[in-house]
């Protein structure tokens, strides 16, 4: 009896022996596994991101390409279709057989071809302020944005202001110009899109960073519905502000207000003084 | 020695043996993880842990089984604290995002060696000092002990062959690693 339970517990103890040690073996393979498994999972993950965002470039890399193409189209058809005929009537005004003509006849020629270089010169003005306004490398953003808003506000349909609350340091000129073109386009989307009764833009500096917000009581975007539109949308205007914002290395944000009755647009643009 | 301990001092020099060998193996792998793996914080409590278990292992050895008997209490000690380590190691490549695989650094195979060869002998190691007289036991002792004595020098030797590139051994010494408070920050 004595043999019997002692070798039962030699058995018992055995047993423990053999099923701890693969336990504990089970164990330690688990953990690996889990652990290489994860990192697998992570590098894999990280690799999409990664492709996504290389996608997301190449996508804003060629908005860009082709509003610039577009742009250069814009400016040959402003050139070919409105400058080109009133250079060509001018001309005609001025033909050889012009010294034959009658003194009075002569000078209305002259007259007339005068009209029409001051329109060539005129329009040729327009193209240049439409490329560049003079009033933003004059006299600065604050008062290019008003002088935008002014034109908006002569049309009568939506009443348009700004209020700059600390422009006493001006961004410098190429931040300037980016600002300028992204509040453009979102008011020129505000205008198109949104049926808003009024647009009014406020500035405001903290710290190192510089503020615009846009509010407007008409039908907005969420940032949500930015980032869908800009990924999926075939149209260039929202990839264009983005890419510009990625310049600025700011940031961008569209948002609606608690009471459900403005929609917010903020950009935030880190502060590089004008030298 | 062994005649020596054997037969003026009526010692079983394998005991000795066994106890030297604990202290050894484990100094060599708070070495290892001192130098090689160990990021900031845990680099300050390397030292206390060894040094105080260095001292359990010494007093047990004279004071507790009085030089005869297997180790079995010391052995096992190590086994959990090495066991810890290794996870805490593998914790730490969890959260670490490297782009390198981490099965493809001589790190990462010595570890789950340690890990693997005394998680299997754990329980062999905590019961050897009761039942070392048993013959069936010193028979099963023996496979187990060989069949991961052979698993741990293929592990390792997996280890010792893994060639690094350039730009994996930079990886390898990850700054991370060398610096938990800035790991910390970063995630």
């Amino acid at each position: 009896m004595f043999f019997l339970q002692a070798s039962e517990n030699t058995i018992g103890l055995s047993n423990v022996l053999v099923f701890g040690t693969i336990g504990m073996f089970a164990m330690a393979i688990t953990l690996v596994s889990v652990v290489v498994l994860h990192q697998r999972r992570v590098i894999r993950f990280n690799k999409q991101l990664q492709k996504l965002e290389e996608e997301k470039q190449q996508m804003l890399l060629n908005a860009s390409i082709r509003f610039q193409e577009e742009e250069r189209q814009r400016i040959a058809a402003d050139l070919h279709d409105d400058a080109g005929p009133l250079l060509a009537t001018a001309r005609l005004y001025l033909n050889e057989n012009l010294i034959h003509q009658e003194p009075a006849v002569q000078l209305q020629s002259i007259f007339s071809a005068k009209q029409i270089i001051d329109d060539s010169i005129q329009l040729i003005r327009n193209i240049s302020h439409s490329l560049m306004p003079p009033t933003l490398k004059n006299f600065g953003l604050e008062s290019a944005i008003k002088d935008l808003f002014e034109k908006i506000n002569g049309s009568g349909v939506i009443n348009a202001s700004a209020r700059f609350h600390d422009n006493r340091e001006r961004l410098n000129e190429e931040q300037e110009l980016l600002v300028f073109r992204i509040i453009q386009e979102l008011v020129t989307n505000i205008i198109k899109h949104s049926c808003a009764g009024f647009i009014h833009l406020t500035q405001n500096v903290q710290g190192n960073f510089s503020y615009f917000r846009i509010h407007h009581d008409g039908k907005g975007l969420l940032q949500s519905e930015f980032q869908k539109l800009n990924y999926n949308s075939t149209g260039l205007g929202l990839k264009n502000i983005e890419s510009r914002i990625k310049i600025l290395k700011g940031s961008i944000s569209f948002d609606i207000d608690s009471t459900h009755t403005y929609y917010k647009v903020t950009i935030e643009v880190p502060r590089e003084p004008n030298k | 020695m062994g005649y020596y301990f054997q037969n003026i001092h009526r010692v079983n020099y394998f005991f000795i043996l066994f106890a030297l060998f604990t202290i050894v193996e484990f100094s060599l792998f708070c070495l290892f993880y001192y130098f090689v793996l160990l990021p900031g914080l845990m680099k300050k409590f390397i030292l206390p842990i060894w040094i105080l278990f260095t001292s359990f292992a010494c007093i047990d050895f004279f004071f507790i089984n009085k030089m005869n008997d297997f180790d079995s209490f010391a052995i096992g000690i190590e086994s959990i604290l090495i066991i810890l380590l290794c996870i805490y190691y593998l914790i730490i490549q969890l959260k670490v995002s490297h782009d390198l695989l981490v099965y493809s650094t001589t790190n990462f195979w010595i570890i789950i060696t340690f890990l693997i060869y005394l998680s299997g002998l754990f329980f062999l190691y905590i019961m050897a000092e009761n039942m070392i007289q048993d013959k069936a036991f010193r028979v099963q002792y023996t496979i187990i002990n060989s069949v991961f004595s052979i698993l741990k020098n293929t592990l390792l030797s997996i280890a010792f062959l893994m060639k690094s590139s350039p730009e994996k051994i930079e990886l390898q010494k990850n700054d991370d690693w060398s610096d938990l408070h800035s790991y910390t920050l970063k995630n």
